[in-house]
């Protein structure tokens, strides 16, 4: 009978129970989306590392993990140190310089020879190697992003490219310029932003990286295959934080306006409120029924979001086809849970009152 | 304190006239409630002492303001008195808290209200339902049947109360307020908002609810011509029984 009661309750204002229905959908959609932009970005970003093929990644003291906002801190001729190490077979600076000309972008600079002898070489679907100075590389999912074919003119950096080539996605950027004349167009002449190690044998790793820790003491240094587990929100400062912000703001929201509808509820119901006191419910029965209404609103709400959030997903992706966003059963249910404790909370101070009212004056109540 | 009564009982020498003593089902001494209207306390019940013995169907008439809400309210439980004893089958409400006055309406009061104050959201049978789910039982199918049968609903019960006419939501409001057998039926004007047909309607259903089956009802009223389907008709003035005395 309560189940029956409360989804009569909730369908006798289909406007008001659409509404709650979309906030709190629009709050897990939020959530899910927010926290998959961001943990999608960073896996994209740690398998493409992981794709070059290197064994070790070398960054400059303090670098973070993340490194598309780093700059060229390291003298290039650091790579003639590592190459003379035991095991080193090869080694390649690499110069990242962050672009927001169109976009999001991280442009690679690479010298073509060493970075080839680190990860075996590009799959060129179409095009040529980089040979001249104003060449650039892009991958599949930059050209499709761009509508750019080999021969077309790509300005960056308020620089005009040439694209020579149109490579597989999967390794390192989506974006590959030679390093020299980046290093130009940055002022950053014979710097690197990090150095990429191929070891003779994968299994020589750990010495090389003992090696490397005792030439450059104070210079993060990571096996490449590690990436993928460190490459995490809580290993990139600030980014926590930020995706803490975006929940407490999306669960503000969903609390507000559960509090806004329940409040509305309980004083449009006043009257139902005393007759339900007059047949004998108690506070906890009334308490009880608000909040199985707000549950049921809930998980409407999030079946909705989660619905929104794919079809958020599918949209952005075919905007932004370079972009990942990474939907996951777990933040799936953390999302649905943060929507549904938010809710309750929003739900107890109405229900609450509405448990507290006076049946004499509730019943007399236009 | 008990009642001795002269009643017609049914013996194997024929009908006629017993002595039976009978404790009041519904009892108030010297009954007070007070208003606060700021500073001010306005009195509605002034020292009102009435007894209703069980079976028994007692109209109480007035004029608006004199307190026969008020005295509804509180022999109901649904407040609290100011001063004095409400007992309802024996027990003392006054001394109650909300919550076992709460529990005491649940079993043994019934409500019906001028506005009829259905459930907007629920059908017929909901309404009527929910008070057996509230009472703890569960849904009774039998007791639902003989009710909403005896109250002419079969037809209507699948009806939510904006597809109904205004006869036919007081005779849900009144099935849904005996569906759990309640000692006392309360009435607070229930032909208030009903036109003459429908009335004669409802307070034939309420003479035969105490005729055919016992049940012991006060009735709020204002209308003159519904005392007659009454046993007893109470006067109240200025927030007491004037009983002897026309109260219009």
């Amino acid at each position: 009978m309560m189940r029956h009661f409360v989804m009569r309750n909730l369908f006798h204002r289909p406007m008001r129970t659409a509404i709650g229905v979309l906030a709190i959908g629009f709050e897990v959609m939020l959530v899910i989306v927010i926290v998959g932009l961001t943990s999608g970005m960073l896996q994209e970003t740690a398998k493409r590392i992981e794709g070059i093929g290197a064994d070790i990644m070398v960054q400059a003291p303090g670098a973070q993990i993340f490194f598309t906002m780093s700059g060229a801190p390291m003298p290039a001729k650091i790579a003639e140190r590592l190459r003379e190490l035991k095991y080193v077979q090869a080694v390649a600076p690499a110069l990242l310089q962050f672009s927001m000309s169109g976009g999001v972008e991280t442009i690679w600079g690479i010298d073509p020879a060493t970075f080839h002898a680190v990860s075996n070489g590009f799959v060129f679907l179409e095009g040529r190697d980089l040979q001249g100075p104003d060449d650039v590389l892009i991958d599949d999912w930059q050209a499709k992003a761009k509508h750019l074919k080999v021969g077309d003119t790509y300005e960056l950096l308020n620089h005009k490219w040439k694209v020579v080539a149109i490579v597989e996605h999967g390794k390192a950027g989506r974006i590959f310029v030679p390093i020299t004349t980046l290093q130009e167009l940055v002022g950053a002449r014979d710097k690197a932003t990090l150095f990429l190690v191929k070891c003779t044998r994968p299994d020589h790793t750990d010495d090389v990286i003992a090696e490397v820790k005792q030439l450059l003491p104070t210079s993060p240094v990571r096996p490449v295959k590690e990436f993928m587990t460190l490459m995490t929100s809580t290993n990139i400062p600030a980014l926590e934080t930020f995706i803490h912000s975006m929940i407490a703001l999306a669960v503000s929201i969903g609390l507000l306006v559960i509090f806004l509808t329940l409040y509305t509820t309980v004083l449009e119901r006043t009257r139902d409120i005393g007759v339900l006191k007059s047949l004998g419910a108690s506070k906890l029965l009334i308490i009880r029924s608000l909040l199985s209404e707000t549950a049921l609103l809930c998980l409407l709400g999030i079946g909705a979001g989660v619905g929104l959030s794919y079809l958020f997903r599918a949209v952005f992706l075919k905007l932004f086809p370079t972009l990942s966003i990474l939907i996951t059963p777990g933040w799936i249910v953390r999302a649905g849970l943060i929507a549904l404790v938010g809710a309750l909370l929003g739900a107890s101070y109405p229900a609450w009152l509405a448990s507290r009212k006076d049946a004499v004056q509730a019943l007399s109540y236009d | 304190m008990s009642i001795t009564v002269r009643i017609q009982t049914h013996t194997t020498h024929g009908t006629e006239p017993e002595l039976k003593t009978l404790e009041p089902i519904l009892k108030t001494e010297n009954l007070w409630k007070l208003y606060h209207a700021g500073k001010v306390e306005v009195p509605a019940l002034r020292g009102v002492n009435f007894d209703v013995l069980p079976g028994e169907s007692v109209a109480v008439m007035g004029p608006s303001g004199c307190g026969k809400s008020s005295l509804l309210y509180v022999i109901g439980g649904l407040a609290q008195a100011s001063r004095g004893k409400v007992l309802v089958d024996g027990n003392d409400l006054s001394a109650m808290t909300d919550a076992d006055r709460t529990k005491l309406r649940r079993h043994k009061i019934g409500f019906v209200f001028q506005r009829f104050n259905l459930l907007p959201a629920l059908s017929a049978k909901g309404n009527i339902a929910i008070a057996q789910y509230i009472h703890g039982d569960g849904f009774d199918p039998h007791r639902f049947d003989v009710v909403t049968k005896m109250l002419g609903l079969e037809g209507r019960l699948h009806h939510r109360p904006s597809e109904m006419s205004g006869g036919e939501q007081q005779r849900v409001a009144i099935a849904r307020a005996i569906i759990n057998e309640p000692k006392i039926l309360l009435a607070d004007e229930p032909t208030g908002n009903l036109d003459t047909k429908n009335s004669e309607i409802v307070l034939e259903m309420l003479r035969r609810l105490n005729k055919d089956l016992g049940q012991t009802i006060v009735m709020i009223t204002h209308n003159p011509e519904a005392t007659a389907y009454f046993d007893r008709v109470v006067h109240m003035r200025d927030g007491v029984i004037v009983d002897g005395i026309p109260a219009d």
